[in-house]
């Protein structure tokens, strides 16, 4: 429990034996002396037990630490007993006064303590941490991230550095909150905005644009593995972009994000669930469909309730939970049993289409049903009829029903998940194989976790922090904490969301703000994003960590961006908390003096130059070329691809290249083919949504070079800011605006030189508009244009 | 090994830029250093090239890789497997024994209609000293049998086409893991600067079930994924500078991206992008090397005729002789798909003159490579391997026409070259063919045969995703001597 070391940080607020004994117990000594073995007849997994002692009497005398048997074993200071631990490495001494300074403030602990077995740290629910009050020297402006960081940089003799420079600041603000750079205007309006407060508007402003929906959708579209295809080796299309409208209109709605893994999960189960609650449970619909002649569909079937196991445990609680599929885990908490009894919740589903016809596609439908009824009318009429020609005509008038019938009007669908009438049985998979049958399960969380609390009178299952309040009665505080069906007795989707909500959840909270941090730092504060648990890397700031977590699921009153949104689970909220600190804003530059004291910036003295992720690659050369069709929604579109790409697949699909203004819209809206994806998507690392993608690699490599340098869509959109350049400024600033379009800022006297130069080269060559296409090209190709730095 | 993209390797390359070379250092310092790639390569070099060369585990036996990928599972009892008992109980119903806690593809008509045993109509001659038995459809392979190690017991777990081919390539039936070309890139890294380490080629008439993910680089990095190479026009998505736009013209763009790059290296000091330099580089450097490696016109006349290449055909032994030129240039890991071997006896797929026809396609070719590679001497380096995603039933499957189903008890590959014996006949089959009675070789076991002949250990060939050190053999695979020479 590498967490230990800097848990000492915690030592000044006083001795919390639960937070700061409690583990070093239960890390170095229950092993030994606890409820499997008591050694020498001593228990200390219960402050009680410690207390009482073993054998040869009490190991702790409250008030008097040096007396205190315990300590001095720890301190190998005792005559008969050996140190301990027992031939393990000694406690440090921070360790040990922190056991002392617990025992001589009287050694208090709760009465009504659990026996302590060997907690990781992710699995004890987050508490508020207080924020330090040394490490800075009066912040302009008074942000707690701040304030965590910088006791960290303290401690290590770090200075963080400067703010960045504005024009660099603004389009870092624009790229991570919307993902489209800022125009020339923009950064002319924020230079020019002298008011103190200028950035924080400007944020405002972002948070506020529809296209930070498309933007923070995007990151979510990659957890839950979104694609337009099914995936395996026929890989058909499918329709399920009105879930990815939804989840962009949660993020522009700031839909509060308990509610929005509750919809997801099982909004299908929610009291009177609306339409837009059936169509949010498309998230356990990404999966894929195999569709490939001869296969057992059962056992695909198992196989995508499998992956909503484990994106589940994945997407939520930052938990290798797949690994107990086949066996225990090896590492973490987790039986293969409960793995199963996680696979019972999801596997009572059925996978229907639900369709969502627009007003002009209901008009169709409602004049298609007239129709058939109109010729059902008449062949009914036909029935009793004995005139001559009459089986020649009801012969036709079949023909013609069954043709009408057949072209029933397509209208716009999405898949949804729905409850099923008649459970399946849920049993182990022997060694994770479906035909192997074990013992049978039903559905509960890991007992690990906070389990679901009593089941209430009114049939409902109690949150776990609602048991724990000992409430009578549940006060729904949104649409979505409305009460679970009443007939049910074994707990479903809808309770297991719940409960990955419930704040006593020491998971949910803190992967998803890790999550975020990790969008605008490039890594998180738990580095291992999708590894809470014991194999995982610790948090680099541990009570920055808990804090952001606290605040995140319920927002100090006194918070320092307290804004009209105060609502618990505001992703904006934290949005806006992490962007205006001073951590977020400083320089990206490189500093020699980090180098050896912290060489890849885990203590964010600086901020880190990040390579934009796929889509937005795209984006940015569309919004500089004056191309870019902002509009949001809607079915994927087909940008133009080189040849052959399509023939990478079993099935030879077509893609026939979107014409109008779906050619120029943003890359997430590009149809996603799982077997070939579009190759200037999966070149800059896209996902594969194969399986939940929580932290996409950034490589670097020479087919991205050769995709900015002569892909045909590329070239296009050089060719379009080319003559946008030529149209929008005169000869003199034509050099100055491409470049602004592209980098947001001047070019430097020596980069202006050389692009004169390289103008002066081309135009010798060609004509003057040849130059400036080549001019336009080379700026689309440098790395600053597809970084945030 | 290397973890994260933003790991120790990162981190030391960081350090290492900044001790080297100070933030201190000016411009034309950094631009000189910059246009010397050897130097380039000896400082910011293994962030630069995420496929610069690496050490292995111990000596290579074999340093590059040419995998003849035979897509669809060929028929291992019409071609390798010789069963004199199963022609003589042609037709009779398979005893029950041999069917008992099975699964197969197609399973409900598998067993509504219990399959009856099919002998093959094919003549079967043993070949060389070795003595191997070769079906008369792979003439030119029965000349090759004495520089061959060939395995009759391959074992799979998988018996659809796309997971199975998955499973053949990555060790898992789950999309999303790493190929074995990625892991061995990933594991030895590449000999060639101008050309991408894992390249794929292929032929027949479709692409192999499954796509691109056959040869994905999963959790891996980007670098290390195959690069589909075409033999017919552009080889590389995107190579080829756009129309309209002169080489003089490409080239003055290139020259001033680097030069404004390195402007802004100067400035921020993010070796990252030193690497971007590098790989524009490359970039420009694969516009002229990979065309030439595609280009078939240095090749004398008597090696297109060992080959049976026609003249602008796209084919497989056109691609065997690619493979060669790639190897040659470096290229590690050279993968060619063939389609369509599937053989149910529906239409396009009968073992009567459908399979004739794609054994006619890749026998000439195949042999003719190994011929090549050993009389260029590039056989002792290279390891040849050929095989399907899994074999076929020794039961009938009567649609149009005969067939038989997909098998994963035990089928036939091929390895020759690095590190293997010539001449060698691994494993032994039941008298029906159905499973090993000797030497079973499981898919796990030969990849990390494939892993050791390459100087790697598969054990110790990890990544770290989601939580977890994964590996090529999961956590599986036992090395297979006997086939070591």
């Amino acid at each position: 429990m590498m967490l230990l070391a800097s848990l000492g940080a915690w030592s000044a607020f006083g001795a919390d034996y639960l937070r700061e004994v409690k583990p070093l117990l239960t890390e170095h000594c229950v092993t030994c002396h606890g409820s499997e073995q008591a050694k020498g007849g001593l228990r200390l997994d219960t402050a009680a037990h410690a207390l009482k002692g073993g054998d040869g009497g009490s190991s702790v005398v409250p008030g008097r630490a040096t007396e205190s048997v315990l300590v001095q074993v720890l301190e190998d200071r005792h005559g008969e007993i050996s140190r301990m631990p027992y031939k393990k490495p000694p406690l440090t001494a921070e360790q040990i006064a922190r056991i002392r300074t617990w025992i001589d403030a009287g050694a208090p602990a709760p009465a009504d303590e659990v026996p302590g077995r060997k907690v990781h740290w992710a699995f004890v629910a987050p508490k508020r941490t207080e924020v330090p009050a040394t490490g800075i020297q009066k912040p302009e402006r008074g942000n707690p991230i701040d304030a965590f960081i910088r006791a960290r940089l303290g401690r290590e003799g770090i200075v963080p550095s400067p703010e960045a420079d504005r024009v660099t600041l603004l389009r870092r603000v624009h790229l991570d909150l919307t993902g489209l750079p800022p125009t020339p205007a923009q950064v002319d309006a924020f230079l020019a905005d002298s008011r103190p407060d200028a950035y924080e508007r400007v944020v405002e402003d972002l948070l506020a644009s529809p296209h930070h929906g498309e933007r923070w959708a995007r990151w979510w579209l990659d957890v839950a593995r979104y694609a337009d295809s099914n995936g395996y080796s026929i890989d058909a299309p499918r329709s399920i972009w009105p879930w990815r409208d939804w989840v962009i209109g949660a993020f522009n709605t700031d839909k509060p994000f308990d509610e929005f893994v509750i919809e997801q999960l099982a909004g299908d189960l929610l009291p009177n669930a609306t339409l837009a609650q059936r169509i949010a449970t498309g998230f356990h619909r990404n999966t894929q469909i195999n569709e490939e002649g001869g296969i057992d569909p059962e056992q695909f079937r198992i196989e995508s309730v499998i992956d909503r196991v484990n994106t589940t445990g994945t997407a939520f609680l930052g938990l290798t939970v797949g690994c107990a599929q086949c066996h225990d885990h090896k590492f973490d908490p987790l039986s293969q049993r409960e793995y199963f009894q996680l696979y019972a919740f999801f596997n009572q589903q059925d996978e229907p289409n639900l369709e969502l016809p627009t007003p002009e596609q209901q008009t169709a439908r409602d004049a298609h049903a007239a129709k058939v009824k109109e010729l059902e009318a008449q062949l009914a009429a036909l029935k009793d009829s004995t005139e001559d020609g009459t089986e020649k005509r009801q012969a036709e008038l079949k023909r013609e029903l069954e043709r009408v019938r057949r072209n029933r009007p397509r209208v716009h669908s999405t898949m949804v998940l729905a409850e099923r009438q008649a459970p399946r049985e849920c049993y182990v998979f022997i060694k994770g194989d479906f035909t192997r049958r074990g013992a049978d399960v039903s559905p509960t969380t890991p007992a690990v976790l906070p389990a679901f609390g009593v089941r209430r009178q009114d049939g409902a299952l109690a949150s776990p922090a609602e048991a724990s309040r000992r409430e009578s009665a549940e006060t729904p505080r949104s649409q979505s904490g409305g009460m679970p069906p009443q007939s049910k007795t074994a707990p479903n989707r809808l309770d297991l969301a719940r409960w990955l909500v419930d704040p006593a959840n020491p998971l949910t909270a803190r992967v998803t703000v890790n999550r975020v941090w990790q969008q605008y730092f490039g890594r998180g504060l738990v580095e291992t994003e999708n590894d809470f648990g014991t194999q995982g890397s610790p948090p680099t700031h541990p009570e920055l960590l808990d804090w952001l977590a606290c605040e995140f699921v319920e927002p100090s009153a006194d918070a320092p961006v307290a804004s009209a949104n105060s609502q618990g689970w505001s992703l904006k909220r934290l949005h806006r908390l992490i962007v205006t600190s001073a951590t977020y804003r400083q320089s990206s530059k490189a500093r020699p003096d980090l180098a050896e004291k912290d060489p890849t910036n885990k203590l964010l003295a600086r901020q880190n130059r990040l390579r934009l992720d796929a889509e937005i690659v795209r984006d940015v050369a569309l919004a500089a070329s004056g191309r870019l069709n902002p509009a949001i929604g809607g079915p994927s579109v087909f940008p133009p691809q080189p040849d052959g790409v399509m023939s990478l697949g079993q099935s030879n699909r077509e893609w026939k290249a979107s014409a109008g203004g779906d050619r120029f819209r943003r890359g997430l809206y590009s149809f996603f083919w799982r077997a070939t994806p579009h190759p200037a998507l999966a070149v800059f690392d896209a996902p594969d949504a194969f399986s939940a993608c929580t932290r996409r690699l950034r490589s670097n490599t020479p087919l991205q070079a050769l995709t900015l340098l002569n892909d045909a869509a590329f070239v296009e959109h050089a060719d379009a800011l080319a003559q946008r350049i030529q149209a929008e400024a005169p000869e003199t600033q034509r050099l100055d605006f491409g470049f602004r379009l592209c980098t947001g800022r001047p070019p430097q006297p020596a980069e202006r030189e050389r692009l004169r130069r390289l103008l002066d080269e081309e135009t010798r060559e060609g004509d003057r508009a040849k130059a400036w296409q080549t001019f336009a090209r080379v700026l689309l190709n440098l790395d600053e244009t597809i970084t945030r730095e | 090994m290397n973890s994260a993209p933003q790991s120790p390797l990162h981190a030391l390359t960081r350090r290492h830029f900044f001790s080297r070379c100070g933030l201190g250092l000016g411009s034309i310092a950094l631009a000189s250093l910059m246009d010397r790639p050897q130097l380039l390569g000896a400082t910011a070099g293994s962030a630069s090239h995420p496929l610069a060369p690496k050490a292995t585990h111990f000596p290579a036996r074999a340093k590059n890789v040419i995998y003849l990928f035979m897509a669809g599972g060929p028929s291992q009892l019409d071609l390798f497997d010789h069963k004199p008992r199963l022609n003589a109980l042609n037709g009779q119903p398979i005893p029950d024994s041999y069917l008992e806690g099975k699964r197969f593809a197609f399973m409900d008509s598998s067993f509504k209609n219990k399959s009856t045993l099919l002998g093959s109509k094919r003549a079967f001659r043993q070949h060389g000293e070795s003595g191997m038995w070769v079906s008369e459809l792979f003439p030119h392979t029965a000349g090759i049998v004495d520089d061959v190690t060939f395995i009759r017991t391959v074992a799979t777990n998988v018996f659809n086409h796309a997971p199975a081919k998955l499973f053949m390539n990555t060790g898992s039936s789950q999309f999303g893991r790493p190929s074995m070309g990625a892991w061995v890139t990933y594991g030895i890294g590449s000999a060639a600067d101008n050309l991408p380490g894992f390249v794929v080629l292929q032929s027949g008439p479709r692409g192999p079930r499954g796509g691109a993910v056959n040869w994905g680089s999963g959790f891996l990095p980007t670098s290390y994924q195959g690069v589909p190479l075409r033999g017919q026009g552009e080889p590389i998505l995107n190579l080829t500078t756009p129309e309209g736009i002169s080489d003089e013209r490409q080239h003055r763009a290139i020259a001033a991206v680097k030069d404004l790059n390195l402007q802004r290296l100067v400035e921020t000091g993010d070796p990252e992008i030193a690497t971007r330099i590098a790989a524009y580089e490359m970039a420009y450097r694969m516009q002229t090397s990979a065309p030439e490696a595609m280009d078939l016109a240095g090749e004398s006349d008597a090696t297109l005729k060992l080959y049976g290449i026609e003249k602008d055909k796209p084919s497989f032994a056109r691609n065997c002789l690619l493979a060669r030129r790639l190897i040659e240039r470096g290229v590690r890991f050279v993968q060619l798909y063939h389609t369509n071997w599937d053989s149910h006896g529906g239409p396009g797929e009968n073992l009567e003159n459908d399979f004739e026809k794609v054994c006619h396609q890749v026998d000439q070719g195949q042999a003719a490579l190994v011929k090549d590679l050993k009389s260029r001497g590039l056989l002792d380096d290279t390891l040849v391997i050929w095989g399907g995603e899994f074999g076929r039933t020794p039961m009938g499957e009567s649609r149009e026409k005969t067939g038989r189903n997909h098998h994963i008890e035990a089928t036939t590959m091929w390895l020759a070259g690095g590190g293997v014996k010539s001449g060698y006949i691994l494993g032994e089959t039941d008298e029906l063919g159905f499973s090993p009675v000797a030497d079973r070789v499981h898919v796990h076991d030969l990849h990390a045969t494939i892993l050791h002949l390459l100087g790697l250990d598969h054990k110790r060939l990890t990544f770290r995703f989601q939580g977890r050190d994964f590996r090529l053999t999961d956590v599986h695979g036992e090395l297979v001597t006997k086939l070591m020479s």
